[in-house]
């Protein structure tokens, strides 16, 4: 049998509890919310991919410009999602892609292959609205018509329509932990 | 006992008047103009404001979790509960092949009757009630109880444990809470001497020291104990065990898709309003008014209805309030609760205001006027209280916001 | 087999009057909006109150382990994410310890700070969703969503520092696969200044609410021994009273060099191993790790933040096993290399796949509600139970 002293005190704990806890609501009711309303409402013309930081690991880009075809990305993936056919052809002066194709419906965004790229020519982009119809079109076909690969330059990159590229593609790879860093 | 201005007068003088067609017995006139006033109450007021309260919760709880309610159909999401209801109404109707047909689709149209017959004798202004009946709280109380029927009708007739377990939790639930929510209700029988909710609410007045909750501290008590049990009555949390969403997915109502699912939860927001409306009549003055207008009927009714609406919405906001901000209690702590702590306090406070009376017929005035101070002192304690939550949560002026309409890129 | 799928023995019980009652089988899932992730339970009851409650793994079972003799060592931390994506972070650390102790990497001081940040903030991040899904399995959905919105804010963080909001894939083998972003340590403080007293906040919302500790005081009361003997780790252990932490008892990475207490039940609001005490431990632990954050970041050092480590990563043939302080407690990994790219096994053991066996020796005389809140309160995660 529960004493007189316990019934009450259940009542008062109870009564000052859930008070306490209306009162928590309460303060909540006149606080802001924090809703960041997607996608039309943001500040105009500023896009959510905009906001979000330069390592976001999103949608996969390749820029061909810089792409070496060392096939570092097709061995480091786990999932064999990346698919490149090239051939060394004396003619044109050096491997020639004919294909570079990554199946985004496998990619999971992990970034193994953006690690080992030397010029940073395959790199996460922030793009993540990519939901589409048919899982043919999730398939990415990066190269057009065959092209040749690029050959990094010792002296540095001098052609202006490549250099601002590589220094994307080499800024995106400095943010990556280095061994020798101080 | 007076009679009272009320629908028979109106009937009378529209008879009169010649604008009610004449060769009609006075017996079937008086029944018309009930079923089209009662008709003009459910589809202009019941049924809109069960919606209307759909939209508020779920603006109210979103600004208590932080974030926003609907704000995309219409102007600040306020069509969202319209949209809900064309939804559902294009649902299709499943009934499962191995359910018991019959019961299963009768038990949403029990539900509904027992939530809206209710409204007959609800008031809503001095003269806007559809019929002020001498036993009005009474029939309120035993109407509302036929819900129970109803959903153990569904929770049987769906054919699923899950949906069982919900209709016998619930049964259990609203027929043990009928005891405190009666018991809770004679004390201001008592005091007014009528079972009628008009005559309930005229002998009271219009100001806050001639209502009956400050009447003498067993009503001030009785009130609390008539709102805890009518919340119990209403499945709404911390009762909703019947639709524990985490446990049952929605109880006795899984089902129930389209129309019929939406009839059942259509009878619980509007029976907020309805458990709004009695503690008002009750414990709150209904719509008494400071001033007498007894030369503008029209302007008179209009404020005692804005008067009793907003009385009764402060309740609907309250249980909103309460809902987001408590959990669940498990069956047996609730059936504890009600017969260990609610029916022994009902029966005391009943004990109580009887004693009461016998001592001191007129009331005593410095025991209102105490009771009254109490509440002042207890909401501001609150009020601190909040103050203090704001401080300690280091929020700044900028974070905060007392627009209720407000989005996290609006001024503060 | 009948409609529960494995054979469960009914029994009918006969009353003084004759009155002959069946149980009744209830199957709780595995579509059901409160067993975390893919839980079944089948589980045969009188009425409200259950006789057992069986549980039924397995739905989400993704062959992880195999999956890691296929994709060589680099590869495979990404996978670790997904064993527990509640806590990603330790299963990464996990891994990458085992590589590392299989081929004597020397991991550098920075790095093993920066892993104890992430460690950390990501046991802040993982409780944060056990008490908010606790408090709304038990009613109270506020405390779910105020939850959430503070792992948003920590959401927001990881983005900075790894680029992704849940599988983080941050540590590498040999330390860790990004330095911390400029400006990214001032981010952290202002959270944690922020944080504190919300945890107060949430205390006084719900945890002491009278309500919420009738659902939890004295339901399903673990003994220490018991715990001990079921094999019980990480606050599920720590809530029946016994004080036992890796991070202090059995210490990794630099947390020798940190000072934080070890949570442990008291029983205070009812009997010692209840389901409130393992609940307030996590409670409690939030606010340790803050105070650990603190120092962390204090006593961050200079230097590289990864190891040299080839390409093709070949440790020498052998085996070990590590463990580490998980959100959900102690996690192994027993890790066997037969010299090549690809590991040769990989076990992983889990806190939640020890309770949820548990849960049948706990739910006798329990009710259906009960059996929610004991599941929440162990704070199980399907996919570290199926792996």
């Amino acid at each position: 049998m529960m004493g007189f002293g316990t019934y009450l005190r259940n009542i008062k704990d109870a009564v000052a509890t859930i008070a306490d806890g209306m009162a928590v609501t309460a303060s909540h009711m006149i606080r802001k919310p924090v809703t960041l309303e997607y996608p039309d409402r943001l500040p105009d013309g500023v896009r959510v991919q905009d906001t979000l930081p330069f390592r976001y690991r999103g949608m996969l880009e390749v820029d061909l410009e810089i792409c070496t075809a060392c096939l570092a990305c097709e061995r480091a993936c786990p999932i064999d999602c990346i698919v490149i056919e090239a051939e060394k052809d004396k003619a044109a002066g050096g491997l020639v892609m004919t294909r570079f194709d990554i199946d985004m419906a496998k990619c999971m965004y992990c970034g193994l292959c953006s690690e080992p790229c030397p010029t940073g020519s395959i790199h996460h982009t922030p793009e993540f609205e990519g939901a589409d119809y048919s899982l043919e079109s999730l398939v990415r076909r990066f190269v057009k018509a065959p092209t040749l690969a690029y050959k990094p330059k010792k002296a540095g990159e001098d052609d202006p329509v490549i250099k601002p590229i590589l220094d994307r593609g080499m800024r995106y790879l400095a943010e990556f932990a280095d061994p020798d860093a101080k | 006992m007076t009679e009272f201005p009320s629908m028979e007068s109106l009937v009378h003088g529209l008879v009169e008047s010649g604008v009610a067609p004449a060769g009609i017995p006075m017996w079937m006139h008086q029944l018309l103009a009930m079923l089209i006033f009662g008709g003009i109450v459910v589809f202009g007021f019941v049924l809109p404001i069960a919606g209307i309260t759909t939209w508020v919760e779920r603006r109210v709880m979103g600004r208590i979790q932080s974030r926003i309610g609907p704000n995309r159909v219409g102007p600040l999401g306020f069509l969202q509960w319209l949209a809900d209801g064309v939804k559902n109404m294009l649902k299709e109707d499943i009934v499962p092949t191995a359910a018991d047909g019959p019961l299963f689709r009768a038990a949403p149209y029990v539900v509904i009757t027992g939530f809206v017959a209710s409204f007959a004798a609800i008031p809503f202004a001095g003269n806007l009630i559809i019929a002020d009946l001498n036993v009005g709280i009474l029939y309120i109380t035993a109407v509302t109880a036929l819900v129970v029927v109803g959903i153990l009708m569904a929770g049987w007739a769906s054919n699923n444990k899950w949906s069982l377990l919900g209709g016998i939790r619930s049964a259990a639930q609203i027929v043990s809470y009928e005891i405190p929510a009666g018991l809770s209700i004679f004390p201001v029988v008592l005091l007014a001497g009528t079972l009628s909710m008009q005559g309930i609410i005229r002998a009271q007045g219009a100001a806050p020291w001639t209502w009956y909750l400050f009447d003498n501290p067993f009503t001030f008590i009785a009130f609390f104990v008539l709102f805890v049990s009518s919340l119990a009555e209403g499945n709404r949390t911390p009762f909703d065990l019947p639709e524990a969403e985490s446990e049952l997915v929605a109880g006795f109502a899984t089902e129930y898709s389209g129309m019929r699912n939406l009839l059942f939860f259509m009878a619980e927001w509007g029976n907020l309003y309805v458990i709004g409306a009695i503690a008002t009549t009750l414990f709150l003055g209904g719509w008494q008014i400071p001033w007498a207008l007894d030369d503008h009927p029209v302007l008179r009714n209009a404020l005692q209805f804005g008067v009793f609406f907003t009385k009764s919405y402060a309740f609907v906001v309250l249980a909103i309030w309460l809902r987001w901000t408590l959990p669940r209690i498990r069956v047996d702590q609730m059936m504890e609760m009600c017969w260990k702590y609610l029916v022994p306090i009902a029966l005391v406070n009943f004990l109580g205001t009887a004693t009461w009376m016998v001592l001191f017929p007129q009331g005593l005035a410095p025991v209102r006027w105490l009771l009254l101070l109490a509440a002042v002192v207890a909401i501001a304690a609150f009020v601190r209280r909040v103050a203090f939550h704001i401080r300690y949560a280091r929020l700044e002026r900028r974070h905060l916001s007392f627009n209720p309409l407000a989005t996290a890129r609006s001024p503060g | 087999m009948g409609l529960t799928g494995f054979e469960v023995e009914v029994q009918r019980q006969t009353d003084g009057g004759g009155f002959v009652t069946e149980d009744m089988t209830l199957s709780m899932g595995p579509q059901h909006p409160s067993t975390h992730g893919v839980l079944r339970f089948v589980v045969r009851a009188d009425g409200e109150v259950m006789k057992e409650a069986i549980p039924d793994i397995g739905y989400l079972h993704r062959s992880i382990e195999k999956i890691a003799e296929k994709v060589g060592w680099h590869g495979f931390i990404p996978y670790t994410d997904r064993v527990d994506y509640v806590a990603a972070m330790f299963c990464n650390h996990g891994w990458a310890m085992a590589a590392e102790k299989l081929g004597g990497i020397e991991v550098p001081k920075r790095a093993e700070y920066c892993r104890v940040i992430a460690d950390e903030l990501c046991r802040i991040h993982s409780h944060l969703l056990s008490v908010g899904s606790m408090a709304m399995d038990i009613g109270a959905f506020t405390p779910f969503t105020h939850a959430i919105r503070e792992r948003e804010y920590l959401n927001d963080l990881f983005e900075e520092l790894c680029g992704a909001r849940l599988t983080f894939h941050y540590m590498r083998i040999g330390g860790v696969g990004w330095d911390l972003p400029p400006g990214w340590t001032d981010k952290v403080i202002h959270f944690l200044d922020r944080f504190e007293p919300i945890v107060d906040e949430y205390d006084r919302l719900i945890s002491y609410n009278k309500i919420y500790a009738e659902r939890l005081v004295n339901v399903a009361v673990i003994t220490p021994e018991e715990a001990v003997d079921f094999n019980l780790v990480g606050p599920n252990l720590r809530g029946s009273g016994v004080s036992y932490d890796v991070r202090r008892d059995d210490p990794y990475s630099i947390y020798p060099e940190l000072e934080f207490d070890v949570p442990i039940g008291r029983g205070e609001m009812g009997t010692l191993g209840d389901c409130f005490d393992r609940y307030i431990v996590r409670m409690r632990e939030m606010r340790e790790s803050c105070r650990i954050l603190r120092q962390c970041l204090r006593q961050l050092p200079d230097g590289p933040v990864i190891a040299r480590v080839p390409r093709t990563f070949k440790p020498p043939a052998g085996d070990c096993y590590v463990r580490l302080e998980s959100a959900r407690g102690d996690m192994g990994w027993y890790v066997v290399s037969d010299g090549t790219a690809f590991p040769y096994r990989c076990k992983i053991r889990t806190g939640s796949f020890a309770a949820i066996s548990m849960t049948q020796h706990v739910s006798r005389d329990l009710m259906i509600a009960d059996l929610i809140a004991v599941i929440a309160s162990f704070d199980l995660v399907a996919p570290e139970i199926d792996r």
